[in-house]
């Protein structure tokens, strides 16, 4: 029995529609979305703009062409992160936030931004306490992970991300972990910028991420390029998408992203949403009644993964025995999320994450603890 | 299937002066002169051994081909392939063919998979000291109260010179014995030191006996493979008189050993676990 259980870095196996839908784009269609007037092109553009409105849909984001499909959820965060913060400009950020944020901003410090970090509680959960402090004075911009790739804890977004409205502090939501299973409300959580990736648990393939900008905030592109939009003119449209979209869309990757919505859109959000946490607590509650096991237990679970070590073994020597031994398939180690593992206590060893997605099934997670069971057993 | 009791283990100097291990051959010496003489010159025996469980192929080990019931029986159970000895079922020597069969009742299936694979580091987290993931999932950090002093450690690397006599006729083989602070308990010696190492733990896992409060002494070097052997057995003490490697070392540390090299001519080294020494004034 071979079985995959590491949905946090990328769902598999995608639901058959979308497989279908990047070979279809692929094969069928081809042609570069709003580079010519034929019809394969505009054909093309029209699936992304159907995937632009499907994005805007599961999102809350009240106006599509805010938009953006960019190569990842890094380059999303980059775009703002690089693209809005200035010398000497404050920014806060979670305990939990993954290497995606912050590798950007050690870089950024060393041109003067200056970046601190919101004390967290044993489980992740930021400390609302601590936040409102550190948004007085007002820092240029706030980076929260909506939930953790490390253990699922969701944090308390709303409540954040009222404390950022009421300051006028724009607040860039990393959902890579969320977008496609917890309801976002992007415009009416007054969101400054969301960033997300589209092959997790938005079910599409991987490359393709999103970027939404608030129409009021002035945040510079990564790149410049073709845009397939005035091309008289040598300078970067300023409207969205194109001010953030250079270059030849990656249209089979937005098919498939188009499918895996859909999917979500068919099988229900909420149903997918309460199969996973049902999934993660079942884990999270095998696991903590098992002698040398320690599971770090989120405040409050956003997704499936579950985080846990082994006393003594090293997670990488046990995610290889389950993997040689079991055929199953984990991620160990600090799921390039050090400072997160630092905050739950975990670093420089990481721990052992095991992250069902909408395929896993309970008889899944029963051969896993079975496997973990004769692991523990020759300890 | 047991053939000796544990206090008659250390040979008697007949014992080792039988033809067991050595043989003679006929040999031609010369010196720098240019002068050649025949003489009968002891050479230490070498065989093949195949090792099988439940009658499958394992691996074939070059060995000096005695105690060849201790040598399966420890190599399964340093390698993982059986737990305890009430799992033994029957143990078949066909010294002629050069055969040893363990028989089990438990699933070695895990081990099989997990035998000799490499662990695979992802480059995301510190990684593990060990190469395979199986002596990783065997080894433990070690916990002992055990305490020998400088003299007990130089006395027993004595005693075991002193019991080497296949040693000293043939200069061919590696000798180890499991020590209590005050006396060899028992003593091996094979052409290869993992299978002296492997005699002393098969010898102490058929009679279902703990090594966890003796002392390994050894003449090989102190590698990681000879660490994770003794780490797999919960032996606190790990004494040679050659030198140890850096992973060796590394992991020693990493389990909670004590490693002693270069233990000679009335000195010795330690690696790691230093606390386990009392000093003689």
């Amino acid at each position: 029995m071979s079985l995959y259980l590491d949905n946090a870095a990328t769902t598999y196996p995608k639901p058959p529609s979308v497989y279908r839908a990047v070979r279809h784009a692929l094969e069928e269609v081809g042609a570069t979305p709003g580079r010519a007037a034929h019809r394969k092109a505009r054909e093309a553009l029209g699936m992304v703009a159907a995937a632009r409105v499907q994005v805007a849909g599961i999102l809350g984001i009240g106006d599509c062409d805010r938009v953006v499909f960019t190569k990842n959820a890094t380059e999303s965060i980059n775009v703002v992160l690089k693209g809005w913060l200035r010398h000497r400009d404050r920014v806060v950020i979670s305990g939990m936030e993954h290497n995606s944020v912050v590798r950007p901003l050690r870089r950024l410090s060393s041109l003067g931004v200056v970046f601190e970090t919101i004390r967290c509680r044993p489980g992740g959960q930021i400390d609302l306490d601590d936040f409102r402090k550190r948004l007085d004075p007002s820092p240029r911009l706030v980076v929260l992970v909506h939930a953790s790739n490390v253990n699922g804890a969701l944090q308390p977004l709303q409540e954040a991300a009222g404390m950022c409205s009421k300051r006028g502090v724009p607040l860039l939501l990393d959902a890579a972990q969320t977008a496609g299973i917890q309801p976002i409300s992007a415009t009416d959580w007054d969101l400054g910028m969301l960033a997300c990736s589209g092959h997790k648990a938005l079910l599409g393939p991987p490359g393709v991420g999103i970027l939404y900008v608030r129409p009021d905030l002035d945040v510079l592109p990564l790149m410049e390029g073709g845009t397939g939009s005035r091309s008289e003119d040598v300078l970067q449209p300023e409207f969205c998408p194109d001010r953030y979209e250079s270059g030849t869309p990656n249209l089979p990757g937005i098919a498939g992203l188009s499918a895996g919505i859909e999917f979500i859109l068919e099988r229900g959000m909420d149903r997918i949403r309460a199969h996973e946490l049902g999934l993660g607590s079942m884990l999270e509650n095998e696991l903590s009644g098992m002698q040398g096991v320690k599971v770090l237990r989120p405040e409050i679970r956003g997704t499936g993964a579950v985080s846990f070590t082994i006393d003594g073994l090293n997670p990488g020597d046990a995610g290889a025995i389950l993997d040689e031994g079991f055929d199953i398939a984990v991620r160990t180690g600090l799921h390039c999320a050090p400072l997160a593992h630092q905050t739950l206590g975990t670093f420089p060893e990481g721990t052992v994450r095991v992250s069902p997605g909408y395929a896993t099934t309970v008889e899944d997670i029963e051969y896993f603890l079975r496997a973990l069971r004769a692991l523990l057993s020759r300890r | 299937m047991l053939k000796e009791p544990i206090n008659e283990a250390v040979p008697s100097q007949e014992a080792d002066l039988s033809d067991e291990k050595v043989c003679a051959v006929s040999a031609w010496m010369f010196d720098r002169a240019g002068r050649g003489v025949e003489r009968s010159q002891w050479l230490i025996k070498e065989r093949p051994v195949t090792l099988y469980l439940n009658d499958r192929e394992v691996v074939t080990l070059l060995c000096a081909g005695h105690h060849l019931d201790e040598l399966a029986a420890g190599f399964f159970f340093a390698e993982g392939f059986v737990e305890t000895s009430a799992d033994v079922e029957g143990l078949e020597v066909n010294e002629a063919e050069g055969k040893v069969n363990l028989r089990i009742r438990s699933d070695a299936s895990l081990t099989e998979r997990l035998w000799q694979k490499r662990t695979v580091t992802s480059g995301c987290g510190k990684g593990s000291l060990f190469y395979y993931s199986l002596d990783a999932l065997l080894s433990r950090p070690v916990k002992s109260t055990l305490r020998v002093s400088t003299r007990q450690v130089l006395d027993r690397v004595e005693d075991l010179n002193r019991l080497s006599q296949t040693y000293r006729r043939t200069h061919g083989v590696h000798n180890s014995a499991a020590a209590e602070s005050d006396r060899i308990v028992l003593f091996r010696d094979d052409i290869g030191r993992h299978n002296a190492v492997d005699m002393i733990v098969g010898h102490f896992f058929l009679h279902d006996l703990s090594l966890e409060d003796k002392l390994l002494i050894t003449t090989g070097r102190l590698t990681s493979e000879i660490l994770i052997k003794a780490a797999k057995m919960r032996i606190p003490f790990l004494v040679s008189r050659n030198t140890a490697t850096d992973l060796a070392v590394e992991l020693a540390r990493s389990l909670n050993i004590t490693l002693i090299g270069y233990a000679r001519a009335g000195k010795f080294t330690v690696y790691s676990g230093e606390e386990r020494i009392i000093q003689n004034r």
